[in-house]
């Protein structure tokens, strides 16, 4: 029998439940009565006859149920490829529609392609940050980043970095977890020669390995003894793809020597492929931390690095044992880090006392963006997920006009085909069948946009090195791409449907193209209203941004960011005393400054934004200093404030005069000397610095602000004379003619060859240390106008095509128009005038959007007011004049209606 | 051992009942008759298996089904071999011969 969809129900065949039950009994009954009237023919009575049936028969209540439940199931097989083939059937109806009209699929599969890859990009980017655990971590709900929180002024801000002493005091008091170890990454350069290369190295403790769920692909991890202080021993355990590369992933790679940093460690295991430890970013080696901190902090006789407080440098990780809550285990740690204060406070009597302190720990995240210490980053990443949904529910609404515009058209087949009898059903499935093929083929567009925006969006605006798995091999980006194209095309088959649903089959029938109303569809306006309010708020994020960024570029550091480079020496395999090391400096300062494309150079101890060195200071008549907040020192050589561009405001710099034994001196900048002496003059004050009993520094000069712990406040800071403190450290600044990023090689290779055994110097433009501190800023713009700019454009497609669309509805009446003495101007005046009405109301939605919303964007400005009138404004005057330019093309096309044609046609 | 008799039994009933088709569609009740009549009564066979036979045949698609008028002007349910179930009786055919040729050869060694 061949199979024909829906003619069963066309020819009402019962099927299903009772009409199996019935048919079965229909066969029996005519085989029960049959042999009866046979047995009778032959002579029995009914009863006997009726006996010998039910005889030959067998169980017939049985065979009964038996036969029904048989064709019961040959139903369900039949329902299920009538099913099947419904959808076939769609499906080649949908892709023919495609293969028909393949600009308007192109255009829907684009916009939605463009939403779609913008949120999986978008998802991509904030997964790494927040959601998704380290790779291999085994019991990612028990793990957790240790943070300890200490009132300091008033404010309790919680503290990651802790130090060896505090990290043994929290292992050794608790006994809330089973695994606890501190991770620290450090840059170091690593092998010899040509192979060298500054590489993340991971210093943990042994039990690292124990949190992770890894064997080593080749030897073994390191052991709690080999990570014993004072020095532990060198060993290092590769990362697979370090393996891979530098050691072509040879066997032969165990047991190998390795410098790492300034020493060299033996390489004893290889760790699996994609392991990072805790850390975002790909790692290229471990070691023990004791054996770092033997090698890189020293092994003092005074208060070494294992045994002080007094220094912090990494992070713990710690999980917790099963079945420990995580407010117990924060107790048991709270409780561990307090008893661990007091220790400190009887070592060292003049720490913060313990009831001001109030010291307090807790268990947090694991990720360092999900806990209390969010860099910026991620704040605006979360703010750009916000903004990429708002972009795919714009690329929805100009999708689901389209369909629209495309369903008003079809009124007319569809009400035909609900005039022959197919179901509303069947044609709702094969609305949303079209759609959701058309969402498909749009997640495919949207992962290739992301796979492609994910790369640069990590390497461009975050800055990330490491390339994440391929979009196409992420697991749970492709489940999330395929959850958001269903979604998308769901929403986007919706509207459509709608308006089918409603259809009025007969006067469709009956209504030709030139019926007396028009079709003015409520929905398309409306979701035109709502475009055109969400590109307002995109935009006005972009204006804000734009301006911040401008702002922030342009703010005063007080140093020129683009003429400066920061070399510093890295000591290889030496050991130097500090003549040695004060002479070689001198030397590479000199060196630079014969180099024709440098200006100045200056040795100097600190970098900004890189780190800090501050000291208590007191002053007579201040009760204390400390309290009137932070204050940061730089001590460099005279030439540094014409080197940095620093400007002296009064009073006079170093001179080579302030030398290590000359009376100590010191500039301070303008707002310090405010601060400390607020209505006296601050040049010639004695200060004394570290403590009390030090002798008197004197102030000689006031230097202008600088901005270098961030960009929105200026720093209060102190400068001293090199050769007065610390006159072995540091590194040099050059200050170059041109931009000094172009130079840094040839600065570079210059102060190499001063460089001895395997030392050697890195040389960074100051532009990119300051660039890290803009990329909020530059990414918040930078996505912010992408995605505006997005928004705009599908928002004046979908104006264009409604009002291009009215313009044909109202073809007959243009004619009419012009027939009677409408000038061309009248009638573009009026179709513009339409563009106008659908799009005001939505821009003033949006702008009281956008002045609602401003409120929580605020914190991410920079000297910008979220209600910046020049950026509304603007904002509003581009959305009119767009909205002007999409409506202008159709009203063109309707003043040129020829009356005489267009009365006839239809 | 039971399994084989029952197995043997069920593709004998098959084989009867699409042998009893060959000659055209037929109501279950003809089916059961023309049987009881060919095999003199000599095969004991329940009437309600013969028709799970004539459905589970049709499920596998041996057979189809429509209702018709029988020659006293009832409706009845007319069961008809398809091309796949010749093809089955074929085979059956074949097997069985085969089968009872060899048992009836062993059954004859003196």
């Amino acid at each position: 029998m061949p199979r024909i969809p829906g003619i069963r129900r066309l020819l009402h065949i019962q099927r299903g439940g009772a009409g199996v039950d019935r048919a079965v009994d229909d066969e029996l009954r005519f085989h029960f009565d049959m042999t009866m009237r046979e047995l009778m023919a032959n002579g029995m009575t009914p009863d006997q006859a009726r006996a010998e049936a039910q005889r030959r028969f067998g169980n017939a209540q049985q065979t009964r149920e038996r036969l029904a439940a048989i064709d019961r199931s040959v139903v369900e097989r039949e329902r299920r490829a009538d099913w099947s083939s419904a959808f076939a059937q769609d499906l080649r109806y949908a892709l023919r529609g495609i293969r028909l009209k393949p600009w308007f699929a192109g255009a829907v599969i684009l916009t939605l392609g463009l939403g779609i890859g913008a949120n999986a990009t978008m998802f991509g980017i904030v997964d790494r940050l927040l959601f998704r655990p380290p790779n291999f971590l085994i019991a990612p709900n028990r793990s957790s980043r240790l943070y300890l929180v200490q009132s300091y002024r008033g404010d309790a801000k919680p503290e990651s970095s802790m130090g060896y002493r505090r990290y043994l005091d929290l292992k050794e008091g608790t006994t809330s977890f089973d695994a606890m170890t501190p991770y620290y990454i450090n840059v170091v350069a690593v092998g010899a020669g040509d192979g060298t290369r500054a590489v993340a190295v991971a210093a943990s403790g042994a039990d690292l390995w124990k949190m992770f769920d890894v064997k080593p692909v080749r030897g073994r991890f390191f052991t709690p003894e080999e990570d014993a202080p004072p020095a532990g021993t060198r060993v290092v355990v590769l990362s697979y793809a370090f393996w891979q590369t530098q050691f072509g992933g040879r066997t032969d790679a165990i047991g190998a020597s390795l410098d790492v940093g300034p020493a060299k460690y033996t390489v004893i295991g290889v760790a699996p492929e994609g392991f990072n430890g805790f850390a975002a970013g790909s790692v290229a080696a471990f070691v023990p931390l004791s054996a770092q901190g033997g090698v890189d902090l020293g092994v003092r006789t005074k208060d070494p690095w294992y045994s002080t407080y007094n220094m912090t440098w990494f992070d713990t990780f710690a999980r917790r044992k099963p079945g420990v809550s995580a407010e117990a285990a924060s107790a048991d740690l709270d409780h561990a880090y307090q008893q661990s204060y007091i220790k400190q406070l009887e070592g060292n009597p003049t720490q913060t006392r313990f009831d001001i302190a109030r010291p307090h720990a807790f268990a947090g995240p694991v990720l360092e963006d999900r806990g209390p210490n969010e860099g910026s980053d991620a704040k605006v990443t979360t703010w750009l997920v916000g903004v990429a949904g708002v972009v795919l529910l714009i690329a929805c609404a100009n999708v689901a006009n389209l369909l629209l515009a495309r369903a008003l058209k079809r009124r007319r087949e569809i009400a035909v085909r609900i005039a022959l009898g197919v179901s509303r059903g069947r044609l709702l499935m094969q609305l949303v069948t079209e759609s959701l093929l058309l969402a498909a083929m749009g997640g495919v567009a949207g992962l290739v946009i992301a796979e492609w925006g994910g790369g640069v969006m990590r390497r461009v605006l975050l800055n990330r090195s490491d390339t994440g798995p391929s979009a196409f091999a992420d697991p749970r980006l492709l489940l999330f791409a395929a959850a958001l194209t269903v979604a998308t095309g769901l929403l986007t088959g919706l509207a459509p449907v709608f308006q089918t649903g409603r259809g009025d089959v007969a006067s469709a029938l009956k209504a030709g193209s030139r019926e007396g109303t028009v079709h003015r569809s409520r929905l398309r306006v409306g979701l035109l209203v709502a475009q055109a309010a969400l590109s307002v708020v995109l935009l006005v994020g972009a204006g804000l941004f734009l301006r911040s960024l401008s702002n922030v570029q342009n703010v005063r550091m007080g140093y020129d960011v683009d003429r400066l480079l920061w070399v510093k020496l890295n000591a290889r395999g030496v050991t130097s005393d500090s003549i040695e090391d004060v002479a070689l400096r001198n030397r590479l300062v000199e060196r630079a400054k014969s180099l024709p494309g440098v200006e100045h150079a200056a040795r100097a101890l600190s970098v900004p934004f890189w780190n800090t060195w501050g000291f208590s200071l007191f002053v007579a008549g201040i009760d204390s200093v400390d309290k009137l907040g932070d204050f940061t020192l730089q001590s460099a050589t005279p030439e540094f404030f014409q080197t940095m561009g620093t400007r002296i405001l009064r009073g006079r710099a170093f001179t080579s005069a302030d030398g290590e034994h000359a009376p100590r001196v010191m500039v301070v900048g303008e707002s310090m000397a405010k601060k400390i002496w607020p209505t006296q003059d601050a040049i010639g004050k004695c200060i004394r610095v570290d403590v009390d009993t030090m002798p008197c520094t004197t102030v000689i000069g006031i230097a202008e602000d600088v901005r270098r712990g961030s960009m929105s406040e200026t720093q209060m800071h102190y400068y001293l004379p090199i050769d007065q403190f610390q006159r072995r450290s540091g590194g040099v600044f050059v200050r170059t003619h041109g931009p000094a990023a172009e130079r840094a090689e040839e600065v570079r290779r210059a102060l190499q060859t001063l460089m001895v055994g395997t030392s050697y110097v890195a040389v960074t433009p100051m532009s990119t240390i300051v660039a890290s501190q803009i990329r909020p800023w530059k990414m918040g713009a930078a996505m912010f106008s992408i995605f505006g700019a997005l928004a705009l454009v599908l928002a004046a497609i979908g104006l264009y095509s409604v009002i291009a669309y009215n313009v044909t509805q109202r073809t007959h009446e243009m004619g009419v128009r012009v027939a009677l003495g409408a000038q061309a101007q009248d009638v573009v005046g009026l179709i513009v005038r339409e563009g106008l009405l659908i799009v005001l109301p939505g821009v003033a939605l949006g702008a009281i959007i956008a002045l609602v919303a401003g409120r929580w964007v605020a914190p991410l400005l920079f000297n910008v007011s979220p209600k910046d009138p020049p950026v509304l404004v603007g904002v509003i005057v581009t959305l009119v004049a767009v909205a002007v330019a999409a409506s202008w093309i159709p009203a063109l096309r309707a003043s040129k209606v020829d009356p005489n044609v267009a009365l006839r046609a239809d | 051992m039971a399994t084989i008799e029952l197995d043997l039994l069920q593709g004998t009933l098959d084989l009867l009942v699409l042998k009893t088709l060959t000659w055209g569609p037929r109501h279950g009740y003809a089916v059961t008759a023309w049987i009881r009549q060919t095999t003199s009564q000599r095969l004991q066979i329940e009437e309600g298996a013969l028709y799970t036979a004539l459905h589970r045949m049709e499920k596998r698609g041996w057979l189809e089904s429509e209702w018709g008028l029988s020659e006293n002007n009832r409706k009845a349910k007319y069961y008809q071999l398809t091309t796949l179930g010749r093809k089955q009786l074929r085979a059956k055919t074949a097997v069985w011969t085969e089968y009872a040729g060899a048992v009836f050869t062993v059954l004859q060694t003196t």
